[in-house]
């Protein structure tokens, strides 16, 4: 165990700056999130038509809006808090069901060739061709909005992108001798699959991930913006742009932090991302 | 059938490829690979199978360790059938031929450990678990002239010589009586090749594995090996006992491969008489009637393109494949 700690804090000690500076910007995110109801200054919900479109920092009786107002006169940053956590568990959940559905898909396409792989492959074809957020669109208005069919609306749609890299790194991988070693060493499909495959195939699976999570909260924005996502009361970040997009000129605020927020919480997950996909990769690893 | 002499028997076995319909019901030209070969492996020999690239090798030991179905035939197995056998049976015997590579750096899982790249034929065949298990690890990195805490390491921490040790190791792990050597030393650098190949005498010589020995190298060829098998376009031309085989070769075809190797006195060199094949390679798609090498051949006359030579006993042991020769 001690060996263990003492390689944990060696490794931590070669952290470039870079990841250490996004780490610590996604977890203030999450953390804000996670704590919103202690955190955040006021209720989210609570409107005050007197403070409607207020600038960052307007005062109105003892109360300070540290990020203005929109239009409703409900406090910038109260709501910036809260949406925070819905847009993040949106796409943490949308991009892990996709994840597992994909690569499930891709791996099993690659490895048994045959009728499955062109039947899967052929599905990732049309789901490709179809518009993702048509789908969306559809899909929602048949199922009705909600949080979790929101999520598993997105994580249904964004699959096929998963797949066609897993299955092109499986295809890839599944030719070369050591996983012919595998089978003569008698290992059965499931065990080279997880243990060989998944692991070879990680890094990009990642990379696509660490992107797809991007996309999937402004999917959630776009879906939310159309009144099939989050629905109000509740707020995201992308329900808050929508409505701040409106009044663009007049009160930019609305539009700007929900906004600095999503680029900086995209952009550490792409630099964690890159980062993490070196790590699990051992020949990267200082010896 | 118990205890045969022999631990691998090969008859009359053929490889096809494609020729199926496609998607859309297109039909392609049948490559036969591999087209009616008989082979006897005994109990600790080494038997070369060498030949130029897209001859068919690959594919030949691909059948036999039961990677590649073949279109007809029978591969045996210490005495058992491979050939149709059910994938209980199969891979019972699957655990007694095992397969070297090429190249060390592709046949080592980059994210396995060396221990848990050797220890997996032990683990999926539930042979050793626990402590046993890291036991015979590293008895088997031992074995192979490594250390026992290099298994906590990764492939890509050893040299192409380390690795091939590994790869060694993993293959010994079941302790197979038959290990097909896909060109083991052909990656490697020169001043490692002879250790490696010493390690496999070796090893050889503790356990009694047989090896065939898949190469196209006839320098190592005639280091290593017991008996020597030449393939040309799917089918075998000349079999021979080594020294047989080096001092009387017989088929044109092998004449060509000799005279191709270099030799290391300069005078030598200048005198050998080469003997330069025109062409190339004919398709295995479209293998030219009657003796295939007949395209190529200074011999050839007519009876070459009309009738397929069968391999035929010679005085001295071997069996050759030649109208002429």
């Amino acid at each position: 165990m001690s060996t263990a700690v003492l390689v944990l804090r060696q490794r931590l000690r070669q952290v470039p700056i870079s990841v250490v500076i996004v780490s610590i910007i996604f977890l203030v995110i999450v953390l804000l999130a996670i704590l919103a109801p202690w955190v955040a200054p006021t209720d989210p919900a609570k409107q005050n038509l007197l403070a409607r479109l207020k600038p960052p920092g307007f005062e109105l009786r003892g109360v300070t809006y540290w990020l203005g107002t929109d239009d409703l006169g409900r406090d910038l940053l109260s709501r910036t808090i809260y949406g925070g956590g819905v847009s993040l568990s949106v796409a943490v959940l949308s991009v892990v069901v996709s994840t597992l559905v994909g690569v499930t898909l891709g791996m099993v396409a690659g490895w048994f060739r045959g009728k499955i792989e062109i039947v899967i492959m052929r599905l990732v074809d049309i789901m490709m061709s179809i518009p993702a957020i048509l789908l969306a669109v559809l899909t929602v208005a048949v199922l009705g909005p909600g949080f979790l069919k929101l999520v598993l609306v997105l994580g249904l749609t964004r699959w096929p992108r998963y797949t066609r890299v897993a299955y092109a790194q499986t295809l890839q991988i599944a030719n070369l001798p050591f996983i012919k070693a595998s089978e003569l060493a008698g290992a059965g499909a499931a065990r080279i699959l997880f243990h060989h495959i998944l692991p070879n195939i990680a890094g990009p699976v990642l990379i696509v991930a660490t992107a797809e999570f991007g996309l999937m909260i402004l999917m959630e924005a776009g879906l939310s913006f159309l009144g099939l996502g989050i629905q109000p009361p509740a707020s995201s970040w992308g329900s808050i742009m929508s409505v701040g997009r409106q009044y663009l000129e007049r009160a930019w605020w609305i539009v700007a932090f929900p906004g600095v927020c999503l680029f900086l919480l995209v952009f550490s997950v792409n630099v964690l991302g890159d980062w993490l996909r070196d790590q699990i990769d051992p020949r990267s690893r200082s010896r | 059938m118990s205890e045969t002499k022999n631990v691998l028997e090969i008859r009359d076995v053929a490889v096809h490829f494609g020729g199926r319909g496609g998607l859309l019901g297109q039909s392609g030209p049948v490559v036969k690979a591999v087209n009616g070969v008989d082979l006897d492996i005994p109990r600790g020999a080494t038997v070369a199978l060498v030949g130029e690239s897209g001859c068919g090798k690959s594919t030949l030991s691909n059948t036999i360790v039961g990677l590649q179905a073949p279109a007809s035939g029978s591969v045996r197995i210490s005495g058992e059938e491979v050939v149709g056998a059910d994938k209980r049976k199969l891979n019972d015997i699957r655990r007694k031929v095992q397969m070297i590579f090429q190249d060390p750096a592709l046949s080592l899982d980059p994210r396995s450990t060396v221990g848990a790249t050797i220890a997996e034929p032990l683990i999926v065949r539930g042979i050793a678990k626990g402590k046993e298990l890291k036991a015979r690890v590293a008895t088997l990195l031992q074995q192979v002239g490594l250390r026992p805490e290099h298994a906590d390491r990764y492939p890509h921490q050893f040299s192409g010589g380390q690795r091939q040790r590994v790869v060694i190791a993993r293959a010994l792990a079941l302790e197979p009586d038959l290990v097909i050597c896909d060109e083991p030393v052909s990656a490697l650098d020169v001043s490692v090749r002879a250790q490696i190949l010493n390690l496999l005498v070796a090893l050889q010589k503790r356990t009694g594995v047989s090896y065939l020995f898949v190469s196209h190298d006839l320098g190592v060829v005639r280091h290593i090996c017991d008996r020597v098998v030449v393939m040309y376009l799917g089918r075998f031309v000349e079999m021979a006992d080594r020294d047989t085989f080096f001092s009387n070769p017989k088929h044109p075809y092998t004449k060509a491969l000799m005279s191709a190797v270099p030799e290391a006195d300069p005078v030598v060199q200048r005198s050998k008489e080469r003997l330069i094949l025109g062409g190339e390679l004919p398709s295995p798609a479209n293998i030219p009637a009657g003796c295939a090498f007949h395209t190529r051949c200074p011999l050839a006359t007519e009876i070459c393109s009309k009738e397929r030579p069968e391999l035929t006993p010679r005085p001295d042991g071997a069996r050759v494949a030649c109208h002429h020769a």
